[in-house]
């Protein structure tokens, strides 16, 4: 909320200056926002009438305008240049204004904002004393558009900074939920500045006291005691709706609301004093809640019996389907749970967040039901979020207000309608069942200290305490605190210390060490291998990405995930982000596509979440590892045809490789088999994936792959792309066995080599089972190092076969052996021939 | 000549002599031989010439090792005294045959034809590069584990129990307007069923505390989510850590303590730690809080707005409430908790200006760190 400084000077009795006060009240209380100064104090600025308005002759944009500034202009002006008597003539660019206008004029020696000094000028060969002022001028806001246009009643010659508004310090403060019921007022503001500055508060809120003066044909009936736990209505006769006086008007505006009339602008004002929204209603345009008595009507007979009924306010639920139209013009639809303000046959106001267009106050008003009430919060909120209208009144209703502070709201705004629209009180109804009292709480003294690890002496935490309005009775190492009602808010010892601790001041309390137990800290394993992945991967050359948890229908759709079920968020910010993420494939997609426009090479992974619904409430979040290459085709336009070439075995080497890494030696590849539970087998090429499965355990550990060249060209990217997903639980629980050394080889091992022909059909790990099987332990390892491809559909393969023993130096015949076993058991294939 | 008995008897003094000649003779040799092989040596220019040299000078049949027998002839002092001569001689030489091979060897190869350019660039190499998140996230895990902090782990998809109503954030309190939320669409009617996706890493402390008794040190890192449009400053996506402490006594000058240690140690300079007041509804006091200017070091400049201070966070004393919502004693314990976004502090430190980066995957961004 906007506060004005002088308003809570006054209130507060502070004498500090303002930017003091903006600093006590950050580092005590609430965070200001913005500081903003308004009002004017130039002398030599005053308001000036346009007499004449010429054309420059030697500039097209210009105007010779020549102006009245009346007597008060400064006599050491020449004379006869400047103009005839109390006339100037002044150059001018604007073109907003006419004859007649009132404007602001810096005459010559003013000095307006960022130190410009009025001079005597010569424009284009035109004489000009001054200057007529746009807002931004005069360093009142940002508005160049043109001159600053007077109201028509602003006397000439006077000074013009008056009219401006009175000087004054704008703050903006942030005050959080706890305290919305009391600090978003300028009676709770300054009660807190009173506090940081040791003066008193200039307000008696205690002697608020509503007159009993009973209104005879007036009632008030609460359907339901917890929809409202007070009402007051004051009806007042006598009214003139008129504008209101020049002071209120710089008030409201120089908080931020605008000036209706003097009745609605009261109860604005009052708001602002002490946080208490209060709503006027038009007796005389409300059908069934006409006074009998107007004071502009000489009373006849049958009105006065009428007078014997009595009428009703009642505060109720709507009816389910009920309708208003409330003052913004637009007409809403009640839920049974939003509470109405009505008389016997409709609703009139939407309670405590706007009045009903029907009932509101206009120029012709001349009796008013004035309302102060207090609303229950939760239905205020619900009506408020329900209908979209997030008024200040909703806003301040909805945080829980003090029922006492509606009987002072009534009283200020009574005192105000009298002093300014010249009303008279008929009468009070004020029905308040539940009177709320005040409270105490116990306060030990040392959990005090002992929370904020400060000692503060009893005698400041009592001072404190009192300056805040609490009451305080001290007994043995505790106090008693009797706690205002206006601050709903402190309810525990907690509540006390922290205003203890605020205003004594944060910065005063010492940083201590903790005194702790010495003890390393438990280990999380799975942020341990977290970090051992993504440090894997970047060795690896893959840079890594962070991707939204979510994607759209389309996006899913595209990639062949769209009947996937998905969690869906109830109000997306944009259909592209409607669905929680069961795979980390299409945002990475995304990466890919996007990349491309600068990049040949592409190698990134994601470590991320993805959310799979279950039989639980909660969805099943895996922690997935996905990697994905895009390897620089040099123009060949995506047409690898040499298997070898395919990212496919890129993907493939840092799988195997981060493997090694991890100490498992056991994983292999195998046919694509994957339920679509886990990856969707349409993501995939047809016959470039694989599942990636460790020796001895059913469920594959991960998938890779190129993608589907359907699926690519669906999000429009145009070259080979291998992925590889990895479950990073499973691989982690796989892990966690220790790797062991493996003593250095004594003897001699030797290589051999070995060629083929095969049929396309032939898988090399058949042929690697078939060699090592037939070596035995002799063989050690089996390295494919060449592959041909044949135009028919066969292959040529050749091998490094690495021979040799633990226990000895082989001789050539052992070895030749060995080779010619392999030889025997490989002719043995029928789709198979040994090279010779 | 001949030698008379009454001569006097010369031969001692002959013998002293002759052995002293021979010595005198041996030197010379030692001196002429090294000499002439030295010569011999320098201007030799093919191998083979030098290996015969070799074999003159140093080898078995060489001058040298005839010397060397004659040396059995002096007496042991003389033939030390010689044989040190012989034996520099013979390195001295040795030496000067290396040198002479090594430039025999470097005349046959033209360096100059290989000569390269040394300003022209190397070949990039490709390694990968960690998201400046992670790289950030890390360096504060490993700051607060060396503080005997535990990593606690939670759901990203939350029941609101934990998100809201265990941080003593009921339902319809003002509160939870604080916190716009993603809701999640669920298929129970039942009100306390509802998902959302977490608003903050709170409900991981909470989670911890319902199966974990005080003392303990936690921190609790990890990726939150706001309805909230996107801008340079905004994110509905973005990742928070927070800190857990709790015990029989622990303060706000505590917490003072250990924010002015972490972030001291983060951004390696002295850091001052100052706490404005605030409100959360899960702890009490509550406060902001804000640290001394990275860059300034409080004196003021345009990084802090010439402020001296830079907002980072959140923090309070847990509310009496959230641990009783965790199955502990009302006023049992005391403890902190403070949070912060790590994109801000990313964004402090590397001096990023649009939080939009973070999650755009695009590796002209990723690849500076």
């Amino acid at each position: 909320m906007k506060y004005s400084y002088n308003w809570l000077k006054e209130l507060s009795g502070a004498k500090m200056s303002a930017e003091k006060a903006v600093e006590e009240i950050t580092m005590h209380g609430f965070e200001v926002e913005e500081v903003e100064h308004v009002g004017l104090e130039m002398p030599g600025l005053v308001v000036g009438e346009i007499l004449e308005i010429e054309k420059h002759p030697n500039a097209d944009k210009l105007q010779v305008v020549r102006v009245d500034v009346g007597p008060s202009l400064p006599a050491s002006l020449p004379n006869g240049e400047r103009g005839k008597g109390n006339i100037l003539q002044i150059v001018c660019g604007a073109h907003n204004i006419s004859v007649g206008d009132k404007v602001p004029v810096a005459t010559v020696g003013t000095k307006l904002p960022g130190d410009f000094e009025i001079k005597e000028a010569e424009i284009r060969g035109v004489k000009s004393f001054g200057m007529l002022c746009a807002e931004d001028e005069l360093g009142l806001g940002k508005d160049h558009s043109g001159i600053l246009l007077l109201d028509k009643s602003a006397k000439v010659g006077t000074p013009a900074g008056e009219l401006l508004g009175e000087k004054d310090t704008i703050l903006d403060i942030k005050v959080l939920p706890d305290r919305a019921h009391d600090a978003v007022s300028h009676v709770g503001m300054a009660r807190e500045i009173a506090a940081l500055g040791g003066t008193e508060t200039d307000y008696d809120y205690d002697n608020l006291i509503l007159p009993k003066k009973k209104a005879k044909n007036l009632g008030v009936k609460i359907e339901k005691a917890e929809l409202c736990e007070r009402y007051i209505a004051v009806a007042m006769k006598n009214i003139q709706v008129t504008s209101s006086p020049q002071w209120l008007k710089n008030r409201l505006e120089n908080c931020g609301i605008r000036s209706i009339n003097n009745v609605v602008d009261v109860t604005n004002y009052v708001m602002l004093e002490l946080g208490q929204p209060l709503h006027a209603f038009d007796l005389a345009k409300v059908s069934g809640m006409q006074f009998p008595i107007s004071n502009d009507q000489f009373p006849n007979k049958s009105q006065i019996s009428n007078s014997k009924k009595q009428t009703e306010i009642i505060v109720r639920n709507a009816k389910k389907g009920e309708k208003i139209t409330i003052l913004d013009g637009s007409v809403k639809e009640l839920s049974s749970e939003d509470i109405v303000i009505a008389n016997e046959k409709e609703a009139l106001a939407l309670a405590g967040v706007m009045g009903g267009s029907v009932s509101g106050v206009s120029d012709s008003t001349t009796q008013i039901i004035l309302e102060a009430a207090t609303f229950h919060p939760t239905s205020i909120r619900r009506t408020r979020t329900r209908h979209n209208l997030p008024t200040d009144a909703a806003l301040r209703f909805e945080k829980g207000l003090d029922p006492n502070l509606a009987e002072k709201a009534a009283v200020r705004a009574i005192e105000l309608l009298e002093h300014i629209a010249g009303a008279q009180v008929r009468g009070i109804v004020d029905e308040y069942t539940k009177k709320k009292k005040p409270w105490t709480i116990k306060l030990d003294l040392s959990y005090t200290n002992k929370l904020l690890g400060e000692n503060i002496p009893e005698k400041t935490s009592k001072q404190i305490l009192e300056a805040l309005g609490f009451g305080v009775k001290a007994s043995k190492k505790e106090f008693i605190v009797n706690v205002p009602t206006f601050r709903l808010d402190a309810l525990t010892q907690e509540d006390l210390i922290e205003e203890i601790g605020r205003i004594y001041g944060y910065d005063k309390i010492k940083a201590i060490a903790p005194h702790a137990r010495v003890q390393a800290a438990p280990v999380n394993e799975k942020r341990m291998f977290a970090r051992k992945l993504k440090g894997v991967m970047a060795t690896q050359g893959f840079s890594e990405v962070y991707n939204y948890s979510f994607y759209g229908q389309k996006e899913a759709n595209l990639i062949g995930m769209g009947s996937v079920k998905h969690l869906e968020l109830e109000t997306p910010l944009s259909p592209e982000l409607a669905l929680v993420r069961v795979s980390l494939v299409p945002n990475m997609l995304k990466n890919v596509k996007e990349n491309l426009k600068n990049f040949k090479d592409i190698k990134i992974f994601e470590l991320g979440r993805e959310f799979w619904i279950d039989q639980d409430l909660l969805p099943e979040e895996k922690m997935m590892l996905v990697g994905a290459i895009v390897a620089d085709q040099k123009g060949k336009k995506g047409q690898i045809n040499k298997r070898e070439e395919s990212p496919f075995f890129a993907a493939k080497a840092a799988v195997d490789d981060l493997m090694a890494q991890l100490g498992i030696t056991d994983h292999y590849y195998d046919t694509f088999n994957g339920s679509p539970l886990d990856t969707p087998r349409s993501v995939w090429h047809e016959s470039r994936s694989a599942e990636i499965k460790i020796e001895g355990i059913e469920k594959a550990v991960g998938y890779l792959g190129e993608i589907n060249p359907f699926m690519l060209a669906n999000v429009d990217i145009h070259t080979r792309v291998a992925m590889f997903e990895l479950d990073m639980e499973a691989l982690r629980s796989i892990s966690s066995e220790q790797s062991e050394f493996e003593p250095l080889r004594k003897f001699p091992v030797v290589s051999r080599d070995i060629a083929m022909v095969v049929d396309g059909q032939v898988r090399v790990d058949d042929i690697l089972k078939i060699m090592q099987s037939a070596g035995g332990n002799l063989v050690l390892d089996v390295d494919l190092f060449d592959i041909y491809d044949f135009a028919d559909g066969t292959s040529s393969y050749a091998f490094h076969i690495l021979i040799g023993a633990d226990d000895r130096t082989l001789t050539s015949g052992e070895i030749d052996g060995v080779m010619e076993k392999i030889t025997q058991e490989l002719e043995k294939k029928e789709d198979l021939q040994i090279r010779k | 000549m001949v030698f008379t008995a009454e001569a006097p008897n010369f031969r001692p003094i002959l013998i002293f002599y002759l052995v002293f000649f021979i010595i005198y003779m041996l030197k010379e040799k030692i001196a002429s031989i090294k000499k002439e092989a030295l010569e011999a040596i320098q201007s030799v220019e093919t191998e083979e010439a030098l290996n015969e040299l070799k074999v003159k000078y140093l080898g078995r049949k060489s001058e040298f090792g005839n010397l060397m027998r004659e040396l059995k002839n002096v007496s042991p002092e003389e033939r030390a005294e010689v044989g040190q001569l012989a034996n520099d001689a013979k390195r001295e030489i040795e030496s000067a045959v290396t040198e002479a091979e090594q430039k025999i060897k470097a005349s046959s190869f033209d360096f100059e034809a290989e000569r390269i350019d040394v300003t022209i660039p190397a070949p990039k190499l490709k390694r990968g590069h960690l998201h400046p998140l992670t790289k950030i996230q890390n360096e504060i895990e490993d700051i607060f584990t060396s503080m005997g902090f535990e990593i606690a782990d939670g759901p990203e998809v939350e029941l609101e129990k934990y998100n809201f109503d265990a941080l003593n954030i009921p339902k319809d309190h003002p509160a939870r307007d604080m916190q716009d939320t993603f809701w999640l669409k669920s298929e129970s009617e039942k009100a306390q069923d509802r998902i959302l996706m977490r608003t903050h890493t709170s409900p991981v402390q909470v989670r911890y505390m319902l199966s974990h008794k005080p003392p303990f040190r936690i921190i609790a890192p990890g990726r939150i989510f706001r309805n909230e449009a996107t801008d340079a400053n905004h994110e509905h996506t973005f990742h928070q850590f927070e800190a857990l402490v709790v015990g029989d006594d622990i303060s706000v000058a505590n917490f003072k303590f250990i924010a002015q240690e972490f972030f001291s140690r983060f951004f390696g300079r002295e850091i001052t730690v100052r706490l404005r007041p605030s409100f959360f509804p899960f702890t009490e006091p509550s406060f902001e809080f804000d640290i001394s200017c990275t860059v300034c070091g409080g004196s003021g400049c345009k990084s802090c707005k010439h402020t001296g201070w830079l907002e980072i966070g959140g923090a309070g004393m847990v509310n009496q409430n959230v641990f009783v919502a965790a199955g502990y004693p009302r006023n049992r314990y005391q403890g902190f908790a403070w949070g912060f976004g790590l994109e801000r502090l990313a964004m402090m430190k590397y001096k990023i200006d649009d939080i939009r980066l973070f999650h755009g995957g695009d590796l002209r961004f990723i690849n500076q760190f």
